[in-house]
């Protein structure tokens, strides 16, 4: 099966490498014969990479240690769920489930356009077969997942301890789904430039694709953060880590153009700024994938044999000399002639929207590159680290934030001064009232509770907006159709699902902001050595250790398990449990945390140390409203499921231009 | 697996993919053109379609926000004359495309265009 897996990779690579040339030259030659040819091209590569990612998938099951990446990654008593899941622990294997993605969605784009006869899909299928190509020839030749070990071993070497988590069959996933996903995007924007299809034709083809991408990317960064919090056993739950910021920036990128993409639908405008967001968002997935496998950057995400970065430099300046190239080629059909009716308006709001956005996507990117172009020029290897970003981030992120509740009060086209008054006067009132009775409860003593406390009034100022918003559309609904006020707001939101989705997505992005604020400002946590009946006490909570006992749950994991009673009000409400895991041939043990999760706060409990005389070092953390991050993520889901959910009036409006188009330019016309 | 065997399957594969992807260059096809020549008229009539849609739902949303006070009585008269304007235009400019088209002349339409 190995030598199948490793011959598919190859005729993958002919075949994609055929498909993007035949599909080029049947849209320019207008070949019947190429099309139909080309057009077999995206079922064969995909059923080659998915022959060669079954057989990965067979040989990490039948522990096939003849094979290096098997043996690296995976051991005769790793559990069937992590086997599993090992196909992209490492370099070699995340690159083809990549590829398996890819080739996915280039068959789905295939199924989805192969009867619409447009010029630009031809196009598209060659940019997205191209870049399969890319991903293809590193497979192929350089880091090829089925290499031969001469003398196989009898065990292998075993996934690393710390991927050993339910995260990791949850969060790559997620991320190469939103990463890979705006690959469509990108190849029907290029497929735009070539052909010169320009109005908002591929925004429409390519809608679904770019939400449904952007959020399988916040998603991933999400779980990315859960996983953080709960396995790295340092209490929090974002560092500004090289490898999370290569995530969060085409997130920040994606979401600046889901943005700015309304008005060029709406007033045929920003075209030269859309085109370059979506273009940029492809060059950031990349510029990620290159932080992650080029070894630059130290990071806990990187690959461990990250050796791939002379490529994805290659290829990043190749999709950024093309992009270029092609918008400044094009630049002249890409002008406006509309412009902007007045700079109080929704428009102009997301104008501001997207420029705070790519000011957080610059000072991230600028965070992450900057020690290796201070290394590449002083020789002097600079880290960025927290401070950096939370300086740059936080009062751009506020003022963001503030946009969020503007945005909807702010009529589209143009808004007056007195209406602004007006429809601001509410959440303002509510956003003050909420601001005093928290100024007694929380403490103001420095930069970060003070930049919290604006934060929690701008959280209260957006929500009321927001609410306000459902409140009155569906109070009109209800008058104008003569509705109880529940089926309303039904049929508010199923009629509006764009705009009301979006701001359920808001609601999710607020739940976010208060979290995040809250535990990054008013956590607290201990350290203390403890023997048994001792006494650990943080903010209400008295924590008191019981014992410590050894279990060997596997042959090959020892698991040292601290027991501690949790004590509220003199009342036993928890028992923490944190762990210590020993992996036969690992080193270093991994913690494995306990956390009692509440809507008020989180209470961590690690086990730092412990000693033969069954004492131990127990750190505690209180982290206030983490769990509002987690609840913000499922409330964004549901929001974007509302947004992506088909609409049937569009359909009917799509269906009814065709109609009209064809009666006006039939052939029997002609 | 048998090395043959696995040659076997390989070459099965080989065969099998090149007699799905030469078909169609070697066989017998219909002499049709996979992609309509773009016609510039075509895709402006597409474009005034879509732009139609798009001013009338702007004309909807005006509405939305006058009924929920995000807009004066004054800019709402004032942003539905111009949207109507907008309206009108895209809507003769449409009709005279179909009327050229039904006549079979390109000029007038495009001459309306181009204005």
């Amino acid at each position: 099966m190995n030598d199948i897996g490793e011959f598919t990779l190859m005729v993958a690579l002919a075949t994609s490498l055929y498909g993007a040339v035949a599909y080029v030259m049947s849209a320019r030659g207008n070949r019947i014969d190429l099309y139909l040819s080309a057009d077999k091209i995206p079922l064969i590569t995909w059923a080659c990479v998915m022959i060669s990612s079954i057989a990965l998938w067979k040989a990490l099951f039948a522990n096939d240690f003849s094979l290096q990446y098997v043996y690296a990654y995976s051991n005769i008593e790793l559990d069937y769920f992590y086997k599993f899941s090992s196909f992209w622990g490492g370099q070699k294997g995340s690159l083809l489930f990549w590829t398996l993605l890819l080739s996915t969605y280039t068959l789905v784009v295939h199924f989805q356009n192969r009867k619409k006869s447009l010029i630009v899909v031809p196009y598209a299928m060659a940019i997205m077969l191209g870049i399969t190509v890319f991903f293809l020839v590193l497979l192929n030749f350089s880091t090829n997942p089925f290499e031969r070990i001469p003398l196989p071993p009898e065990d292998g070497r075993g996934l690393n301890p710390m991927l050993q988590n339910y995260w990791m069959v949850i969060h790559p996933p997620t991320l190469y789904l939103g990463y890979v996903g705006f690959t469509v995007p990108f190849a029907f924007a290029m497929a735009g430039l070539i052909t010169k299809n320009l109005d908002d034709g591929w925004i429409r083809l390519t809608r679904k694709w770019t939400i449904v991408s952007w959020f399988f990317l916040c998603m991933g960064n999400l779980f990315g953060a859960s996983w953080a919090y709960v396995e790295l056993g340092w209490g929090g739950y974002w560092a500004w880590d090289p490898v999370e910021n290569a995530a969060f920036m085409p997130l920040i990128v994606s979401t600046a153009y889901l943005h700015s993409v309304m008005i060029q639908e709406k007033k045929d405008m920003m075209k030269v700024w859309n085109m370059s967001l979506v273009l940029l968002t492809f060059v950031m997935t990349i510029f990620g994938t290159f932080i992650t496998r080029s070894g630059l950057i130290q990071s806990v995400h990187t690959f461990d044999e990250a050796t791939l970065g002379y490529y994805f430099l290659g290829f990043l300046f190749f999709i950024i000399a093309v992009c270029s190239v092609m918008i400044v080629w094009r630049l002249p059909l890409l002008k406006s002639k509309n412009e902007l009716d007045s700079f109080l308006s929704r428009e102009a709001s997301f104008l501001f929207n997207n420029l705070l956005l790519l000011g957080i996507g610059f000072a991230t990117f600028w965070g992450t590159i900057f020690p290796i172009i201070s290394e590449a020029v002083r020789g002097v290897k600079i880290t960025v680290g927290p401070p950096f970003y939370n300086q740059v981030n936080v009062p751009i992120g506020l003022a963001l934030l503030a946009l969020i509740g503007i945005g909807p009060v702010i009529a589209w086209r143009r808004a007056t001064w007195s209406n602004l008054k007006k429809n601001f006067q509410k959440p303002v009132a509510v956003a003050l009232f909420g601001g005093a009775a928290l100024y007694p409860v929380l403490p103001l003593s420095n930069r970060s509770e003070i930049y919290t406390y604006i934060a929690f009034i701008l959280c209260i100022f957006v929500m009321s907006t927001i609410l306000l918003e459902f409140f009155k559309g569906t109070i009109a609904r209800r008058d104008s159709h003569e509705a109880t006020t529940v089926a309303a707001l039904g049929s508010l939101i199923w009629h509006n699902k764009r705009r009301y989705g979006g701001y359920i997505v808001h609601i999710g992005v607020v739940m976010i902001y208060a979290g995040i604020a809250a535990s990054q400002s008013y956590g607290t946590h201990i350290e203390k050595r403890v023997k048994t009946g001792d006494t650990i006490e943080i903010n209400d909570y008295m924590l008191r250790y019981e014992k410590l006992a050894a279990v060997q749950a596997t042959s090959v994991k020892t698991r040292i398990i601290a027991q501690l009673a949790v004590e509220k009000d003199g009342r036993r409400i928890w028992t923490a449990r944190p762990e210590k895991e020993f992996y036969k041939g690992q080193k270093q043990p991994v913690s494995e945390v306990d956390v009692r999760s509440t809507l008020a706060s989180d209470l961590y409990v690690i086990l730092a140390d412990f000693s033969e005389d069954d004492s131990a070092t127990i750190k505690v953390y209180y982290n206030p409203m983490v769990s509002w991050l987690w609840m913000g993520g499922w409330v964004i889901a549901l929001g974007t499921i509302v947004c992506a959910w088909p609409d049937r009036l569009e359909q009917r409006r799509r269906l009814e231009r065709l109609k009209r188009q064809e009666i006006v330019f039939s052939p029997a016309q002609e | 697996m048998n090395i043959s065997f696995i040659h076997f399957i390989e070459l099965l594969l080989i065969v099998g993919i090149i007699v799905v992807v030469g078909i169609p260059l070697f066989g017998k096809l219909p002499r049709t053109r996979p992609f309509a020549e773009v016609d510039p008229l075509e895709e402006a009539f597409k474009h005034l379609l879509v732009r139609k849609e798009e001013v009338l739902l702007a004309i909807k949303e005006l509405e939305i926000d006058l009924k929920t006070d995000k807009v004066s009585n004054e800019d709402y008269e004032s942003l539905r004359q111009k949207l109507e304007g907008e309206a009108i235009i895209i809507l003769e400019q449409i009709d005279a495309l179909e009327k050229d088209k039904r006549k079979g002349g390109k000029s007038s339409a495009k001459n309306l265009l181009l204005a």
